[in-house]
């Protein structure tokens, strides 16, 4: 069968290795919804948040080579991490509205600067390319019933002119998008707030705090899990949940799943070729519970 | 202090040092007026000596030494709140990576190392692999900050799951991001670059 739509892939690097589960389920989900993604060959990390913390325009020559490399591949850019994501947003505006910068990043990559691909999160494939109504009609299996937490973190809607995806103090677009499978979002204080990101290798007790109070807030809005769409979020919220909750002496057990696990449960992907038993926090008694399994 | 006014000026405001942040960043830094919208959502305020508003305030007051002496850039977490919000239009996440090159440049004169070692640690990872090899940046993050027990329990388990990955092959187009790096260390040697 013919594919719907087309895109170009620009996984980034958890997704090849830490979060695999969410490039697994990713490609489930865009192949059961006829949504071709072709991988940019030898594409190269976008230099994340240390590049740009020190190094500005190692940053955006980074960005600048990533988005050559992907004009070799047909289709908008669909990024998964919201990192990767944000970087390649952020290039493109910069080096759009600074010709200094451009020429810099021109002499850097020894090259012309393209700047025309639509760089994409999925979020914004599933919802405006794809469609709501379209993906309420492939949903195979209702997740009624299950109260999500989606939790945006801060990359996906800040600052506001960069990312383009959403409203960035009010944004609706990861509810809507869980919605459309039946599940419930539920309405909570903290799905904005910083996870304290990358001072997971440097300082790793800014997470257990920041963190901590994601999962408390989730867990008062009467959440049964969280959704994410970001593998440094992922990492923070499901790989030291039990470390933060030895830190807070407070227990969540919390299962914390990728937005394309969840799409994939209820558009029929099995849940074998989920990532289900990759994540840290066991989802599995909640699925049963729930009967998605 | 009765009566007592602080006036901003060229001779309070060290101009050279303020309008190089703002020319790397992109960003006003004269045009705060210190509402504190920054500092009132940013999630790591607690950690810093210094919260968002002050540290344009310092540099509006010519104390910029104290601001790159300090820990508080480098527990900036990036997250874009305060530009989101500041009524000015200052952008203070991008002055906050101006501040933090400033420092970086200058050898760090902050105490804060470990960040700065994490962020070395990861740029010396693109240039050697070209994308990131998580295991062992964590692997030598531990060790050259001799923190030899961090995350002694975690690792096994990542591993068990799939999430660390032991072996990584370096991008074949290397070659590619070496260039990059040499092309741009010698534009900054030329001067045609910051």
């Amino acid at each position: 069968m013919k594919n719907v739509l087309n895109y170009s892939y620009y996984p980034g690097c958890s997704l090849h290795a830490s979060a695999k589960e969410y490039d697994e389920s990713t490609k489930g989900v865009f192949k059961a919804l006829r949504i071709g993604l072709n991988e940019v060959p030898d594409w190269f990390c976008c230099g994340a948040t240390p590049a740009h913390n020190v190094d500005e325009l190692l940053s955006l020559s980074l960005c600048a080579k990533n988005l050559s490399l992907a004009d070799n591949v047909e289709g908008d850019l669909a990024v998964a991490c919201a990192a990767c994501f944000s970087r390649l947003k952020t290039a493109q505006h910069r080096l759009t509205e600074n010709d200094i910068k451009r020429k810099q990043v021109e002499t850097a990559i020894a090259g012309a600067v393209s700047l025309e691909k639509p760089v994409k999160h999925l979020l914004e494939i599933l919802a405006k390319d794809y469609g709501l109504d379209r993906l309420a009609d492939a949903v195979k299996k209702p997740l009624n019933g299950l109260k999500v937490a989606t939790y945006y973190g801060c990359l996906l809607t800040r600052p506001p002119d960069v990312p383009e995806l959403d409203c960035c103090e009010a944004p609706t677009i990861m509810e809507n998008v869980i919605a459309a499978t039946g599940a419930e979002p539920v309405a909570w204080s903290h799905r904005l707030e910083c996870c304290g990101a990358n001072f997971t290798l440097s300082r790793p007790g800014v997470v257990l705090n920041l963190s901590n109070a994601i999962l408390a807030s989730a867990k008062r809005a009467g959440a049964d899990c969280i959704m994410v769409a970001c593998p440094l979020c992922h990492g923070n919220l499901d790989i030291r949940q039990k470390e933060i909750e030895e830190a807070n002496g407070t227990r969540y057990g919390m299962p914390v799943f990728y937005m394309t696990q969840l799409l994939g449960l209820a558009v029929g992907v099995p849940a074998g070729k989920l990532g289900l038993d990759s994540m840290i926090v066991n989802p599995l008694p909640l699925l049963k519970e729930k009967g998605l399994v | 202090m009765k009566n007592s006014k602080m006036y901003l000026s060229t001779e309070t405001m060290n101009l050279g040092f303020v309008r190089k942040v703002e020319a790397l960043s992109g960003s006003s830094v004269r045009r705060c007026f210190q509402c504190g919208k920054c500092s009132a959502g940013c999630p790591m305020r607690t950690f810093m000596e210094h919260p968002p508003n002050r540290i344009v305030r310092l540099l509006q007051l010519g104390q910029w030494e104290r601001v790159l002496a300090g820990r508080s850039i480098w527990y900036c977490a990036s997250c874009e709140t305060c530009s989101t919000r500041c009524p000015n239009k200052v952008d203070l996440a991008a002055i906050m990576d101006a501040l933090r090159k400033l420092s970086w440049d200058a050898n760090g004169p902050s105490k804060e190392s470990y960040v700065q070692l994490a962020n070395r640690l990861f740029i010396e990872n693109i240039k050697t692999y070209g994308r990131q090899y998580e295991m062992r940046l964590a692997a030598v993050f531990n060790i050259k900050s001799g923190q030899f027990m961090k995350d002694f329990l975690l690792g096994p388990k990542l591993l068990t799951k799939g999430k660390l990955k032991v072996f990584h092959q370096k991008n074949r187009n290397i070659g590619e991001i070496e260039q990059i790096f040499s092309r741009i260390e010698e534009m900054r040697k030329k001067g045609e670059a910051p």
